[in-house]
């Protein structure tokens, strides 16, 4: 009984700390710019939530609704490009020998350690060579590439994927690639949607990539727009309260999201796939 | 068509006729082989526009409704250093720049020193010299070239609650003595209260109280740049605002931004002395302060001899690599000088106009209730006068105003001399520009 | 039959292979590149035309050399030294009382701590501002009420006001890694320890956490990866204090260099040096982990 009341006091504790700017966050969007400034922020002051939010999506031409369409493009096109990607070759790593492959794993395991900021500046360098910046493939391709996605799926597959099973679909006049296809994306299927969550939530939540690819505002995701909204505040002020809101209405799906996938994040990690 | 680049022989011709106002219509450099691109008659064609002045879409939404066959398309980007910039060097490096950029007056050489900005003498623009004032139209001006239109300034005035300094029971000052005293006074009328912020990052704001003292911090000699802000005047200024800051006369903490804005809806600021610019972020911000707030002459160093500044203060530059330079130029002349269109961009607050005889008449010259139904601008009008014209900016303007922001901050924190930080600027700011390459003097 | 095989490998490796090399190891090869040359200026005043040379190790000189690029290295590693460990002890200590028998609402309290994770950097740094900044801040104001004056914002707290906004992002989502890793110990193994009459303290101090060990390693490496790359949350508050600036850390300070201030080749140098840093520090971290387990 000692211990309950212990461990419920800390995790309460601990969930005030978590979700009091959430809360705030909450209050903050059914507020203007002057009662953001002027009220305490615990609390309501003159609550118009409805048209606040509906005064984000209508600004300039509905820009915002535009950023979010970004930001699923972005992380949905790229996350799935990235899952597929990262499960051939961690696949191939795992079921084929070939000269080079602890080679091609040990660089690619490099590629996990190096800040992911480091590159986006050369990268933009790059880019700028070939005429691709300032373009959704200036943003999209990079997010294509998981190594730490090849890492996860190369250890999933070892374990999980039955030689027997490879060598009866081979015997059966099975093509590699159809047994790719149809019966190891099967197996992985765990291991698939935890890469597929972990590049989503990091596309999704990228902001420096974008910042250096992107000047064309049609096409930022929403955390670039946002950030300009914000940096715009002193010369417009309506975007202080224009920032708040849509940064609630921006977090609203993704949290729902986080809470609803819980488990398969569990779930594709727990099989084995966290030997570091 | 290849960037028009200064050659020796142009620059040291241009010093020379520098300081004169350029020749309008004599330009020696109209050359038919170099004409620029142009668009076919009747082509439609679609210009990119990067600004962030407030209200600059209704001048540009005139302009396309006259002018269907070039349009505009405005883009708003963050102002300065945290977006515009950035992007626009980006663009540059990328070659896709927009055709039309706000760059501020301080930025000039930068962009000039990354090759970003169009000769527009080429495509005639000292005919219509005669349109600005003079000192403004200077700015863009280097060597025989000229590289921006410009738009507006900043002449600096106080902004002031009259409520507030009647309800301390202060009189406004009018000197840097009787602003110490006012200051002593509103602290002791008030614990809560100062009579201003001191906003220790903000390098225009310090080179401006800098610039009203007589300091004259970056020259052109000959083929160097010339560093000399390390000065008398630069540490009178800097010794001044040391002494209220230890003294707790003043609140160090940046100006326009969330906390700075709630004190100034709560009245626990006094004052603020910035530019003609302002008045547009004071009405925006603190909308219900309307009526309260007057403004008045910066305070003097010495009365006898009056004295005022500019902050900020910007062009609209055609960047190098646009397509239709000639028609970028056109809007840019326009947006600038057209009375309708700066009609506009007053009602929106972009700043002291650089347009000739624009403020009487203009919607400048109205009475304002956010300002007690006074004719505030005035005052900015006779400030305008009182400024020494004669100030020129580095190519590595954006790291000496860091480097001050830090430098001030640590004296700050510290408790050192604001004078040695100054110093330290200084040397830093000869190092920034060696590094680039450049040769630099000290004055 | 072998050549049917390697078409295989060349089919499903190929195309990330491809991409490997265009977004990871050209950059790098072109950042080193860069790295090694600078911008020499002619004509007057330095306004001619300019042109790249070979300029040896300068940019990495000038780049050690620089007070501000340093400090901003060490800034960071001081914020990692103290906010890694404290934010992965909360990450465990979450996981562990979530996992034991005495927790109620589970699901509410792991939703709960989670999430913030949904909250992108910038946008949590932009909420977190406001909670930050005094005057409008209510839990300054709070704070004040009760007779203590907090400045979140100044010289000497910015850094931890900061790493509050990371460890407010990541602790629920690295709670939920070394939960995971926890549900994988089979159930018997548990019970077997219960059965010897081990407590829920020896449960967890001699049974959980060594099993949450990869879990915890994991999460580490992937925090000072992290840290290294802190740039949103320093950009977001800059304006709003004097005590942080364009060159804070050293990723906003090689993204200045780069936008700022157009020292392109200095950028590059600084990039390298970053990348180098932070494999230097997971691979030491990696190794030093690993001897312990060899002992």
């Amino acid at each position: 009984m000692k211990y309950r009341i212990i461990v419920a006091s800390l995790l309460a504790v601990a969930a005030v700390y978590f979700l009091v700017p959430v809360y705030w966050l909450v209050l903050a969007a059914t507020k203007d710019t002057t009662g953001l400034f002027g009220s305490n922020g615990f609390w309501f002051a003159d609550p118009h939530p409805i048209r606040y939010l509906r005064m984000v999506l209508d600004y300039d031409n509905g820009i915002y609704g535009r950023w979010i369409l970004n930001s699923i493009l972005y992380a949905g096109v790229g996350a799935t490009a990235a899952t597929l990607l990262s499960s051939a070759a961690g696949y191939a790593l795992a079921k084929f020998s070939f000269p080079g492959r602890e080679t091609v794993f040990n660089v690619v395991l490099a590629g996990v350690l190096i800040p992911a900021t480091a590159l986006a500046l050369p990268l933009y360098l790059l880019f700028n060579k070939i005429g691709l910046t300032n373009s959704y493939a200036a943003v999209l391709i990079p997010c294509m590439v998981s190594p730490f996605g090849v890492y996860l799926c190369r250890i999933y597959a070892a374990a999980a994927v039955p030689d027997g099973l490879l060598e009866a679909a081979r015997i059966d006049g099975a093509g590699e690639l159809a047994i790719f296809g149809r019966i190891v994306l099967r197996v992985m299927t765990p291991a698939l949607v935890t890469v597929f969550l972990f590049q989503f939530v990091g596309i999704w939540n990228n902001f420096f990539l974008p910042l250096v690819m992107l000047s064309d505002q049609k096409l930022y995701p929403v955390t670039l727009g946002l950030t300009s909204w914000h940096g715009y505040t002193d010369r417009a002020p309506i975007l202080y309260q224009l920032t708040v809101g849509g940064a609630l209405l921006s977090v609203i799906p993704l949290m729902i999201l986080m809470v609803v996938l819980q488990r398969y994040w569990r779930s594709g990690l727990t099989q084995g796939s966290l030997k570091v | 068509m290849a960037p028009a680049k200064l050659t020796r022989r142009t620059l040291l011709t241009g010093t020379a006729a520098a300081a004169g106002l350029a020749l309008a219509g004599c330009s020696s450099s109209t050359d038919e082989a170099a004409a620029p691109p142009s668009r076919k008659p009747g082509e439609k064609i679609t210009l990119a526009f990067w600004s962030w002045v407030p209200g600059i879409e209704k001048s540009v939404d005139l302009w396309n409704s006259k002018n269907p066959e070039v349009q505009v398309k405005l883009e708003k980007v963050i102002a300065g250093n945290k977006g515009a910039y950035p992007k626009m060097f980006a663009a540059l490096k990328a070659g896709n720049p927009p055709d039309l950029g706000q760059v501020e007056y301080q930025q000039i050489p930068s962009f000039l020193l990354e090759e970003g900005l169009t000769d527009l003498t080429k495509l005639g623009i000292n005919d219509h010299a005669g349109k600005f004032v003079d000192w403004q139209w200077q700015q863009g001006v280097f060597g025989d070239g000229v590289y921006a239109v410009p738009q507006a300034s900043g002449p600096m005035g106080m902004y002031y609650r009259e409520d507030r300094f009647k309800a301390w029971g202060v009189q406004p000052p009018t000197t840097w003595d009787e602003f110490e005293t006012a200051a002593r006074a509103i602290r002791k009328a008030d614990p809560k209260s100062y009579i201003c912020s001191f906003p220790p990052t903000s390098g225009g704001w310090f080179s401006a109280m800098s610039w009203q003292a007589g300091a004259k911090w970056f020259d052109v000699r000959g083929d160097d740049w010339v560093v000399n802000i390390d000065s008398e005047q630069t540490r009178q200024v800097a010794t001044y605002w040391e002494k209220l800051i230890r003294a707790d006369l003043v609140k160090p903490e940046p100006d326009q931004q969330s906390g700075w804005f709630a004190e100034v809806q709560a009245g626990t600021i006094g004052c603020w002395v910035a530019a003609q610019w302002g008045d547009a972020i004071l009405a925006g911000n603190a909308a219900n302060t309307s009526g309260k707030w007057r403004v008045a002459q910066m305070p003097q160093w010495d009365l006898a001899k009056p004295a005022s500044s500019n902050w900020g203060g910007s062009s609209t530059a055609v960047l190098n690599g646009s397509k239709y330079p000639k028609e970028a130029l056109e809007f840019a002349l326009w947006l600038n000088t057209d009375p309708a269109s700066v009609d506009l961009l007053i009602q929106g607050g972009y700043g002291w106009p650089a347009a000739k005889d624009a403020f009487s008449g203009s919607a400048l010259d109205k009475p304002s209730p956010f300002f007690g139904n006074a004719k505030y601008n005035e005052v900015f009008a006779k400030s305008d006068q009182l400024i020494d014209k004669s100030w020129k900016w580095i190519p590595t303007i954006s790291d000496t105003h860091r480097h001050l922001g830090d430098a001030i901050t640590a004296a700050i924190a510290k408790k050192t001399s604001f004078a040695d930080a100054i110093a330290t600027v200084q040397q830093q700011t000869v190092a920034d520009l060696t590094a680039k390459g450049l040769k630099v003097a000290t004055a | 039959m072998r050549r049917h095989r390697t078409l295989a490998v060349l089919a499903l490796l190929g195309p990330f292979c491809l991409l490997f090399a265009g977004c990871f190891l050209a950059p790098i090869g072109y950042a080193l590149y860069q790295s090694l040359l600078k911008v020499e200026r002619s004509g007057p005043l330095g306004l001619g035309s300019d042109r790249s040379v070979f300029a040896g190790a300068a940019n990495y000189a000038a780049a050690l050399r620089d007070d501000e690029f340093t400090g901003s290295v060490v800034r960071v590693l001081l914020f990692g030294v103290v906010q890694v460990p404290l934010m992965i002890v909360l990450a465990v200590v979450l996981a562990l009382l979530l996992e034991s028998a005495s927790a109620r609402w589970v699901p509410f309290f792991r939703s709960a701590f989670f999430l913030p994770h949904g909250v992108p950097g910038v946008i949590a740094s932009i909420l977190w501002g406001f909670l930050y900044v005094p005057g409008i801040s209510p839990i300054v104001k709070l704070l004040d009420d009760l007779g203590l004056q907090v400045n979140f914002l100044s010289s000497g707290t910015v850094l931890w006001s900061i790493a509050n906004i990371v460890t407010w992002q990541f602790a629920g989502y690295n709670m939920l890694i070394v939960i995971a890793q926890l549900k994988a110990v089979r159930l018997e193994l548990y019970e077997a320890a219960k059965i010897d009459g081990a407590n829920a303290w020896q449960l967890a101090r001699y049974l959980k956490l060594p099993m949450a060990r990869p879990a915890i390693v994991l999460t580490t490496v992937f925090s000072i990866i992290g840290t290294l790359q802190l740039f949103s949350e320093p950009l977001v508050l800059r304006p709003l204090t004097v005590a942080v600036n364009d060159t804070y850390t050293p990723n906003l300070n090689a993204y200045t260099q780069a936008f700022v201030n157009n020292n392109y080749n200095l950028a590059a140098a600084e990039a390298v040096l970053l990348a180098l840093v932070a494999c230097v520090l997971s691979f030491g971290f990696l190794r030093l982990v690993g001897r312990q387990e060899d002992e």
